[in-house]
This record gives C-alpha cells, structure tokens and sequence, in this order.
C-alpha cells in the first residue's frame, strides 16, 4: 500500500501554500539549458522533468549566501546594537534532489556543534523539505559513492516518486505529514527502485590518502586547472564556510555573514602576507580533506552527499570526481 | 505643498584641488549665491577619482553626480584631466547598458577664475535633478526581466579545417617542442579539461575537438604553471588577441613562450558568431587552415536588444541576472586579462567592494570588473561561459568594446603595434558630454 497525489492535486497543494503565505521554492528553469532552485512566486514556474539536477544548491534557503547579524549605530561613546529579529515565514523546499535533502543533517552538525546557531535553526526550523527521487543521472553524478542513492531519505521530509499521472508521496516526518495530511489517496502503486550512477571511488579509501599521503606530489599534479574560483564550494550543498565582515561607516552600519570558500587565496592570508595554503594544490587537498577526514571524524559521515555540482560547475572540468577517481592511480 | 516643491536633490560633486575647487571658492568669496543642494568632495586631480566613487554616491542616496576638473591643457599634473576625459567616455557608455540614468550625471570643466560658471552649473545641475525627481530606479527590479530573445544565428558555415589532421600535427609538434627542449610544457586542451604536458610520450593526451572552449592563455598567469617552467599554449584566434594585450602590458615574455595556433571554425558559442579572427595571425606555430571568408561583423544580437530598452529596463535587467550572482568570482579567475595579485574585491584595509552578494555589492563589482578591461577585454566570452548563474557577463564587455571602437576606432588584441587604449590619450578625444 502506498499513497499518492495526482500531479495537478500537487500543483494545486503548491498553489495553496503560496496562497497561506509560505515560501515555497523549486527548482526553475532560470534560462534555457539552466535550471536553478529560486523561490516561486507561482507554482506553475517548477519545472519537475527533463534535467538532471539544478546548477545551484538548496542550501541557500537555510544558510543564505549572505546574512545580517547584527546592526550598529554609533554617536559619540555610544554604541547601540540591535539584533535582526525579522520574523523567518513557514517556507517548504519543493522537488528538491535527495542529494540536497541528505546536505541538512550534515550542515545540522556543524551549526549545532560548540554552539547553537540561532540564525540556522531558525531557518531550518521553519523549513520543510520534500525531495524528489531521481530518474536520471549524469556522467557527474557519484551519490552511490557517498553511501546515497537516487532514493535517499536522508534530510527529507517527505520524498515524492513519479509515477506518471500521480507521485508516491511517503511523509517521513510529523512536519511532512502535516503537509500532505488528507490530500492524499491510497494506492497499490508503489515507484520502481531506480538505479544510481555506479560507484566511483571507495571513501575509505580516499581517507586514507588524505591522511597518509599529505605531501604527496598528487595534490599538485592533479590540480593545475584548478583556477581558484568559487563554483564548486559555492554550489555545493554541504560546504558551509562563511566570513563575518562588518559593512557601514563610523555612524552606522551591519554586520553580515557572508559565504566563503576555502579555494580563495585570501582564505587563510595572514595579516603578515603569510599564507599558509600558498597555491591551489593545498586548497584543493584542504577541500577533500574536510570533507572526507576531518569531518567525518568529528562527526562520523561524510561532507559530501555525491551531487556533483562541483564538476558540473567548474569552468575548466575538474571538481570533486575528477580529484577522488585519480587518488586510485596516485 | 506638492511632493516636487518638497524635493531638495543631493549632489555630489567630485572636484579637483586646483581648478574647480578654487572655482566654488572664488564664487563663496565673491558672495555669488547658489543652491546648498552639492556637497563637494575635493580630490587631487580629475584624473585619480575612481569611478567607483560615483556608484557609491548614488548607492549612498545623491540624486546626481558632478565631476568637475581644469579645463585641456590647464592641469596641475599635465594630463590627468585628458586621461579623465578618455575614461569617462567609456565609463558613461558602461553606465548606459546597465541602465543608469545619465540624466543624472554631470562633467564640467571649470577654473580656478571660473567662479560664475561653478554657480551657474551647480544651479542648473539643481533645477534639472528638482524636475526628475529621487533617484528611485538605481539597483530597482520593476519586474522586467528579459529582452526580446537576439534572432537565432545562422547555422555556421561547413568547416573547412580538418579536426583531426590538426590533432594529429598539433601532437606532433608539441612532441617536438618538448623532446627538443624548446619548452617543459604545453598547455594544451585534453578530454574533459586542460591537460598540462610535459613529456613527449604524453603528447597523445592533446585533443582538438569542439570541447577545446576554454582560453588556455588565463593558465600563463598561475603561478602553479610558471614553476613547470618554459611554457607552449595552444590557442584559438580569439584566445591570441589576449595574448597582444598581455604582451603590450608586460604579462608574457614572447620571447620565451610558444604559441600554438589553431585554425578554428568556431566552436558553437555564441561568440563564435561574431568572431573574424578564425585563423591565429601571430603564433610561432599556426596549424591549419580556416575558412577564408570571415562571418560577417555584427554584434551579438543579444546586446542589440537590450539597448532598445529603456534605462529603467535595462537596470531591471541587471538587477534580476545579479541576483543569482554569489561572488564565486569564476569570472575573474578565468579571465586570461585578470591577472592583478590581490584584486579590488579582495582589498579589505579599506573595503572598496562590499564582499556581500548583495545588489550594492554585485552592481560594484560586475562594474568593475568590465570597466577595469575596458579596451583590454578581447571577447574571449570566458566570463559567460564560467558563470554557474547564466549571467551574461559578456554583455558588459562587449558594450565597451563597441563603445572603444565607435568613439576611438580601437579594437583590443587586434594590432600589436596599438597603443593601449586606457593608460593613453589623445588631445582630439571628443567631449561633447562635458559642459
């Protein structure tokens, strides 16, 4: 027994959390050949087939590219500071990929580790997340390699499966079945298990080269395309680096948080020009480090939920896959 | 009272020390009246006010700016106005395709003697700012979000160069280079991405196929690839033009580096259609043969389009596409023309560019980033083709190119022996605008 919603009754349902004033966002097709996740301003913008994944990841709606924390103002010896206490509105995550669903227990560690971040749970808190399983994936798909699958249920909160006319609709959590209470019908439908993108690379064993192999003359040979730019930490559902920076002037201004990435030189510049990740041969090997070693020993998963965003995105190429296939012949 | 009669515009008004300062101080000092409206910002010279400081003004609540300088001939550093006058040519021109309203920005040249004209310019700038009204439309989505999609291209012409011939004799050659010792590495185009090679038994690695998009001469910057040593690129005619500015600006070596030009029919981008540069002109090694008759030279269509807008349109344009723009800065890092250690955006003692992807922030850096390859950008289209949000980033360099060539005939990359656009002058560049 399963149960499931026509596809017009979930274009109907979208409509009505539009309506009640929740946020509602999907993946859209931005421009031709480009589908992003973007907030809908109607239901009918979702675009559900014919890609692979968006370009961007999910992230975004719970660790925004740039946050305010925090305003000042100043007059004479007086400093006044007031937090941002704006009201964060009920918003659900709509077709989103398993892929990007499983990246919000792993960012749910990292905000909730030393201490709780206010700004994170807040958003996170109002937020309902229905992922869609994959039909489909690409030559930069590695999911199967992270332990996920096109089926994932990790992070979701209910996860949909098409069956033609209508989706399967399993609700996973008490947040989701609030959502999908009585819209659905029972059904003796259930969706076929679809197969994922065969494994890649073993993780352990890219633990292992990570922490055995820290000088090895790899991390510089395989990363000379590397340009140094952003697209692949900034598309990547689980990286979750960010710069405090103050922005004003000496009467009044905001503190913000904004995204950043561990592929930018000025990263980890020291005030004295010392840098000790001093090309990108370091900063890559930083990059699947965090991902595959250190955090998985503080926290016993993987930072890398096998999207392939990194490679999809990179202007020259490379990404994640690139550098983890090539550790077996290193 | 009406909201018009209520309105007091701000200006700001950027001036050098040694005219127009002097100008506003001999009208104070023969107690001729004008409107309190403009707040004056005394700098050095014309030539030394960065353009970024007319954005902030806007973006910190002016309704109009003013720049004013020593008249042609008369500065204090010789020929600071003259390299001010060439940059706001371009820069208005910039300042149009995004949308801004020129209405609201003002060039004079006025003297020290000049104390009338000062108060007649400030009064006028005034009265003319009262009937516009606020600057409401900078940085504004009024919903328009598209222009009229460009006419689809033609189909290309049947290529005449042969892919595979050229693979097989570009492997060839680079085999030679290296075995010879002429150079330690070739950057060259390999399935999937740049491949770097640096034995002869691994020239095979090298591909030519309709994959090869990338401009290969951004690797020349990177220090990871100067350590290899000696170095042979492999380019496109398009990709070379960049290589004559990066020579003109003492950024490649000639001498020491090999360049492998490829004839290319194009490579189905849409830079592709306006490109007539399809057989490499200056390279040590030219493999190939392209078909002789270049297409035919009209711009991209997309920018067409845009211009038929109106101002406020085309900053709702802008503002919808730059806000999908995180900073990942993949616009810089491919650009071959951004080669600055430390750029602007990553200066931080003091900010000169919000680091957040905010309106502000994304409207300072996209502006700068073209204008600081105004008559250096070569139409590679990297920055487009990088940019993970569709951003079409080209937009902005092709309006300056346009703009480089309809006021001062001026093509980069295309002549070796050219002077460098910015960075030059010419006593005989137009002013009309200037007042």
């Amino acid at each position: 027994m399963s149960e499931i919603i026509s596809k017009a009754g979930l274009r109907e349902l979208a409509k009505e959390w539009i309506a009640q004033g929740k946020a509602v966002a999907g993946p859209v097709q931005t421009k031709p050949g480009l589908v992003m996740y973007a907030k809908l301003a109607s239901a009918d913008e979702i675009v559900w087939k014919g890609f692979v994944r968006p370009a961007n990841s999910v992230k975004e709606f719970v660790f925004p590219r740039h946050e305010l924390l925090c305003t000042y103002k100043m007059e004479g010896n007086r400093v006044e500071l007031a937090n941002d206490e704006a009201e964060i509105p009920a918003q659900i995550l709509l077709a989103v990929r398993p892929c990007d669903a499983a990246a919000f227990p792993i960012l749910d560690h990292v905000f909730n580790w030393d201490c709780r971040d206010e700004l994170y749970n807040r958003r996170r808190g109002a937020t309902t997340v229905i992922a869609l399983a994959c039909e489909s994936h690409d030559e930069s798909c590695f999911c199967t390699s992270v332990g996920l699958s096109p089926q994932a249920e990790r992070g979701s909160d209910v996860m949909l499966f098409d069956l033609g006319e209508e989706y399967e609709v399993r609700c996973l959590t008490d947040k989701g079945r609030a959502l999908f209470a009585g819209k659905t019908q029972p059904s003796e439908r259930t969706a076929p298990t679809c197969m994922g993108p065969d494994p890649r690379f073993n993780p352990e064993q890219v633990k292992q080269f990570v922490d055995g192999q820290f000088t090895s003359p790899y991390w510089q040979e395989a990363t000379l395309a590397c340009l140094g730019c952003g697209a692949c930490a900034y598309n990547c559902p689980t990286c979750h680096c960010f710069d405090i920076v103050d922005e004003g002037n000496s009467q009044h201004g905001e503190r913000v948080r904004n995204w950043d990435s561990c592929q930018f030189a000025q990263f980890t510049l020291h005030a004295s020009g010392h840098n000790p990740r001093p090309d990108q041969g370091s900063r890559q090997r930083q990059r699947v480090l965090h991902k595959f070693s250190i955090y998985p020993e503080k926290f016993g998963e993987i930072l890398c939920t096998g999207c392939g965003n990194c490679t999809r995105n990179c202007p020259e190429g490379q990404g994640m896959l690139t550098l983890l296939t090539g550790i077996e012949h290193a | 009272m009406s909201e018009a009669s209520q309105f007091e515009p701000k200006i700001v008004a950027y001036v050098c020390n040694w005219c127009t300062y002097l100008g506003a101080d001999l009208a104070g000092t023969t107690r001729l009246e004008y409107p309190a409206n403009v707040r004056i910002i005394r700098l050095p010279c014309t030539g030394r006010i960065d353009f970024n400081l007319l954005i902030k003004a806007f973006e910190i609540g002016a309704d109009a700016v003013l720049v004013s300088g020593c008249h042609p001939g008369d500065c204090h550093y010789t020929a600071g106005n003259y390299h001010a006058r060439r940059r706001w040519i371009l820069f208005r021109e910039l300042l149009d395709t995004l949308g801004f309203d020129l209405r609201r920005i003002h060039f004079t040249w006025i003297s020290a003697a000049e104390g009338r004209k000062w108060q007649e310019a400030v009064t006028r700038i005034t009265e003319e700012t009262r009937k516009l009204g606020p600057y409401r439309e900078l940085y504004q989505k009024n919903g328009f979000q598209r222009p009229n999609a460009p006419p689809p291209p033609k189909p290309p012409a049947p290529a005449k160069t042969n892919a595979a011939a050229q693979e097989q004799q570009l492997r060839e050659t680079c085999a030679r280079l290296l075995s010879e010792g002429t150079v330690q590495v070739v950057i060259g185009y390999g399935v999937g991405g740049p491949v770097f090679v640096r034995r002869a038994e691994d020239a095979a690695k090298l591909v030519w196929d309709a994959g090869c998009q990338a401009n290969l001469t951004t690797y020349l910057k990177r220090k990871e690839i100067k350590r290899l040593g000696k170095a042979a690129v492999v380019v496109k005619g398009c990709d070379e033009r960049g290589l004559v500015i990066l020579e003109k600006e003492s950024q490649i070596d000639r001498q020491t580096l090999r360049v492998i030009g490829m004839a290319c029919d194009g490579m189905g981008q849409p830079k592709c259609d306006t490109c007539t540069v399809h057989q490499p002109r200056f390279a040590d090694e030219i493999i190939g043969q392209a078909a002789d008759t270049p297409p035919e030279a009209t711009h991209a269509g997309a920018l067409d389009a845009l211009m038929q807008l109106s101002p406020a349109e085309r900053m709702s344009f802008w503002a919808h596409e730059y806000e999908r723009c995180v900073k990942c800065y993949a616009c810089r890092q491919v650009c071959p023309l951004c080669y600055c250690e430390r750029c602007i955006a990553d200066k931080n003692r003091p900010v000169t560019i919000d680091t957040s992807a905010t309106p502000e922030g994304n409207f300072a850096w996209h502006i700068t980033r073209a204008f600081h390859l105004a008559g250096r950008c070569v139409g590679c289209g990297e920055c487009t083709r990088a940019c993970p949000a569709g951003i079409p980033l080209g937009l902005l360099n092709l309006s300056l190119a346009r703009a480089a060539e309809k006021h001062f005939g001026y093509q980069a990359g295309m002549d070796p022996k050219a002077e460098p656009l910015i960075g030059t002058y010419a006593l005989t560049d137009k002013e009309e605008f200037i007042r």
